[in-house]
Formats: C-alpha cells, sequence, structure tokens
C-alpha cells in the first residue's frame, strides 16, 4: 500500500485498520505521524465541547450570514423544525464538529464585526459629506486631543521623550485644521474648496500618526 | 616669566590632550556600492545630517562621520538597492548617536531619506527623491525631472530650482519656501507654517498652495500665464495681477477671494488658507 492509496482511505476509517493498513502504519512514519496528530486532534477537540457557549447573538449572527448566503434557507411550510439533517459521521469524523463549530463561531463573530463596520460606514455615509470624521468633533473641542491622539503621544515619549512636545504641537495644530475644515465643509457641503481643507487636514494628521508610528526613527 | 611658559605650556598640552581624546570618539567611514541604473538608496539616520549629491559613474559613495561608540552603520546591498542605517546602541541620545552622512549617488537615483533632527540636503539628482524628517530643515536645489516628496512636522523645506519636477510636500508646521521651482505637479500641503512662493508657475503645471492658518505669498513675474483661484476663510487675501475674470464655479469675494486668469492661463494654481493671509505679488 502506497502513502496516496493511505491517504484516499483515510476518511474512511474507523477505530480498527485493516491488516494492509496496519503493515503500511508499521512502515510509514509520516502516515503513521498522520494518524497520531488526528487522534491528537479528535481528542483535543472533545475537550471544546466543555468550552463556554458562545452567547446567543452569535448564532444569530451565523444564522443570519447563512442565510444571506443562501446556505440555509426558511423550512418550508408542512416540513418539522428542523431543517438540518446531520449525516452520519464515523468517530474518526467527530472531531470535525467541534472544529466546524469553532471556525462557524469564528466566522460569526467576523461577520458581527463586518457588520457593525459597515453600519458604521451606513451612518458616515449619510451624514453630510463633512462629518465624514465626527469623532473628533465628539471630542472636547477646547482640547481635541482624542485618546488615540494621547496613546500616540504615549508611543512617542516611550521611545523619545523629547519628541513629545513636537508631536503634542503638531498634534494640536491639526486637530484644529481637522475642526475648522469641518465645520466649513458643514456649513457648505457642495464646496469644494472646504473639501479641499477637509482632505489636506486629514492628510496632515495621517502624517503625523505616520511618523510617529515609523519604528525607523524615534 | 618662567612661570607663565611652564602655565602656557601645560595649557597647550591640556588642548592637545582633549582634542585626541575628542577625536578617539570621532570615527569616519567610508562605504562604496556599485549599483546600476535607477538604483534605490535609502538612508535612515536619527540623529544627524544627510546630504546626497549627484555624482558620475555608477557608484554609491557614502562617507560617515560617527561621534560615539554608541551607534553602528547597518549596511545592506541587494539588487540594485543600497540601505543604509545608523543603528543606536542602548544609552544613545541626540548627541551620542548622531552620524553626519555625505553621500554620492549617479544621478537617476531615486533617494529616500529618514531623519528626525536632519537637516537633509539633495541636490542635482533626477530621480525619485523622499524625504522626511520630524524637525529636520530640509533644503533641495537643483532638480530637472525630479519627483520630490517632502513630509515634516516643523522641519522648514526650502527648494530652489526645481524645474520640470513632480513636487508634494506637507509640513505641519514648518515653513515652507518655492523658489523657481515648477513642474507638472507642484503641491504644498501646511497648517501653520507659511508658504512662500516666488517662481513664474511653469508652462502647464497644477499648483495648489494650501494652509491652515500659515499665510501664503506667491510672487510671479508679469509674463506669468496661470489661471489662479484664491481664498481665505479667515483671513485677507490680496492680488496685484489685474486679472481676467473667467466663467467658474469659485465665489469670488473682494479682500477674501479672488479667481481669473492672467495671459494664457498655462498653469492653473491654487492660494487656499483658512485663516492665513493670502497675497498673490506681482515682481517687481
Amino acid at each position: 500500500m502506497t502513502c496516496e492509496e493511505f491517504e484516499r482511505v483515510l476518511p474512511e476509517l474507523g477505530s480498527g485498520h485493516s491488516m494492509e493498513q496496519e503493515e503500511h502504519l508499521k512502515t510509514c512514519s509520516t502516515c503513521s505521524d498522520l494518524v497520531a496528530d488526528l487522534n491528537a486532534i479528535s481528542r483535543q477537540s472533545r475537550l471544546l465541547q466543555g468550552s463556554e457557549e458562545p452567547s446567543p447573538w452569535v448564532w444569530n449572527s451565523i444564522e443570519v450570514a447563512l442565510r444571506q448566503e443562501g446556505l440555509i434557507r426558511e423550512p418550508q411550510q408542512g416540513q418539522g423544525q428542523s431543517f438540518i439533517h446531520p449525516p452520519r459521521l464515523s468517530w474518526k469524523l467527530r472531531w470535525l464538529v467541534p472544529a466546524a463549530a469553532a471556525l462557524l463561531v469564528a466566522f460569526g463573530v467576523l461577520m458581527h464585526q463586518r457588520g457593525t463596520g459597515r453600519a458604521q460606514l451606513a451612518d458616515q455615509q449619510s451624514r453630510p459629506v463633512g462629518v465624514v470624521t465626527a469623532d473628533l468633533q465628539h471630542s472636547n473641542p477646547a482640547d481635541v486631543m482624542g485618546g488615540d491622539d494621547l496613546q500616540l503621544l504615549e508611543t512617542v515619549a516611550s521611545r523619545t521623550p523629547s519628541m513629545r512636545a513636537a508631536y503634542e504641537a503638531n498634534l494640536r495644530a491639526v486637530n484644529a485644521y481637522i475642526r475648522d475644515a469641518e465645520q466649513s465643509a458643514n456649513s457648505d457641503p457642495n464646496d469644494e474648496v472646504a473639501q479641499q481643507y477637509l482632505r489636506n487636514a486629514y492628510e496632515q494628521k495621517a502624517m503625523v500618526y505616520e511618523m510617529a508610528l515609523d519604528r525607523s526613527l524615534p | 616669566m618662567q612661570r607663565k611658559q611652564r602655565i602656557a605650556t601645560l595649557a597647550v598640552v591640556m588642548i592637545l590632550v582633549l582634542a585626541t581624546l575628542a577625536g578617539a570618539e570621532t570615527t569616519r567611514k567610508e562605504i562604496h556600492f556599485k549599483v546600476g541604473r535607477r538604483s534605490s538608496i535609502s538612508i535612515v539616520n536619527q540623529y544627524g545630517p544627510i546630504s546626497v549629491k549627484a555624482g558620475p559613474g555608477k557608484r554609491v559613495m557614502v562617507t560617515a562621520t560617527l561621534y560615539s561608540g554608541k551607534v553602528e552603520i547597518d549596511q545592506s546591498k541587494r539588487g540594485n538597492r543600497v540601505s543604509v542605517l545608523s543603528h543606536l546602541l542602548d544609552g544613545a541620545d541626540a548627541d551620542s548617536g548622531r552620524v553626519d552622512y555625505e553621500v554620492v549617488v549617479p544621478a537617476d537615483a531615486s533617494v529616500t531619506l529618514h531623519s528626525t533632527t536632519g537637516p537633509l540636503h539633495v541636490e542635482k539628482l533626477h530621480g525619485d527623491v523622499t524625504l522626511e524628517g520630524s524637525t529636520a530643515t530640509v533644503d533641495v536645489r537643483d532638480m530637472i525631472s525630479a519627483h520630490v516628496h517632502i513630509k515634516t512636522l516643523n522641519g522648514p523645506v526650502t527648494l530652489t530650482n526645481l524645474s520640470d519636477g513632480y513636487v508634494e510636500v506637507t509640513s505641519v508646521s514648518g515653513d515652507v519656501a518655492l523658489n523657481a521651482v515648477n513642474g507638472a505637479q507642484v503641491h504644498v500641503n501646511s497648517s501653520s507654517g507659511k508658504i512662500h512662493y516666488d517662481g513664474d508657475f511653469g508652462e502647464a503645471g497644477q499648483y495648489s498652495l494650501t494652509s491652515h492658518s500659515g499665510d501664503i505669498e506667491a510672487i510671479a513675474p508679469s509674463y506669468a500665464s496661470i489661471e489662479v483661484v484664491a481664498r481665505s476663510v479667515q483671513g485677507r487675501v490680496e492680488n496685484d495681477f489685474p486679472l481676467e475674470p473667467e466663467h467658474t464655479s469659485f465665489v469670488a469675494r473682494a479682500g477674501s477671494a479672488f479667481a481669473g486668469t492672467v495671459g494664457k492661463a498655462a498653469s492653473s494654481v491654487k492660494l487656499l488658507s483658512f485663516s492665513g493671509k493670502i497675497h498673490l505679488k506681482k515682481r517687481q
């Protein structure tokens, strides 16, 4: 028996092996390692059953996502509530169930995050053009140093304390630019010049962040 | 008398000893690379100047002066790409970590320089040039057909004699001066730094000088050929040129915005500030 033949029958294997398969496993370390790995995964995956149950919104998100993708459909009338009929699996393949569940949870979390991102984007898009950066507007207008800015300054200070003051002064200047540009853009969303101010202001802020986070410089 | 001579001799000896000790800390390194056409050279130097000039042949010559043992020079060459980096060791600061670079590169090389303190100086190249420095003074001159990208926080920027270039300068609070600079695209974006342009705006370029609170002054000859718009939301706007009005959506307001053309309007010029003053001056 060759490795290729063994791998072909591997998914069908139950708890026992045929003589031919046993012979192959004795002589082939690659396949025996593979079987050992699969057994280990199978054992470990059973432990996942005891792990914390995800909250209902995770399952809801998964269901919604699967529905949107067309992978599951509403049950037709006359049929029972259960519309997924799990196939019978050999015990060797049962480890796939918790693994698939874990994958689904991850997928659900991802979809939830994407959904949140889309919601934020939609929220931004529904506002007037100039208000896309309203987070800063919501911060203290007298100071306008948001949490990100303060974190950035801490990062700069931890690497080069002497540069903190320069970055702080420049961040304040840029934030003032953003604030004025946003007000200008809000007052006349169709004003191309006001949009240009806003783009330039954010380009400046992006540059400050880029320079501060450039690991090649202090 | 003898006592005075003895003191003088002692002083001379002390000075020599101190100079020797100081000199012992200064190391000069020369590194040479052979490169091909359109090579790429990157130099990262946290503390200290970098000066780059064009030289003959296809060689990159780096002369580095180190002032202490707390900094090393890391270098690499992969294909046509040369990288030189000042590697700060533990305890290095702006003084002990300082390295002075003098670099000669082929004129067609693309050069990227990073430094916190600078100054950065580049001249006589015609490749892509990218210069970044937080507080670094940036000076670029005598470039033809070069793409020049500059970013500083509060480092002042001076560009002199740049023709047929693509120029992009972003500085938060550093003053930006452009003397005899023209090209297809010339963009300066500043927050509080002043912008000064003295040139003829070329023949078919797009010029955009914008600031938040920094003043903008543009000086052009009477023969300049431009289509200009200028506006400051809160600052004062002045213009010395007789402008031909043109059909545009841009709303001119006396004292705060103007628009129009001069000559054949070959180049487009935007002068925009939020609260800074804007003055389009005619060169006398």
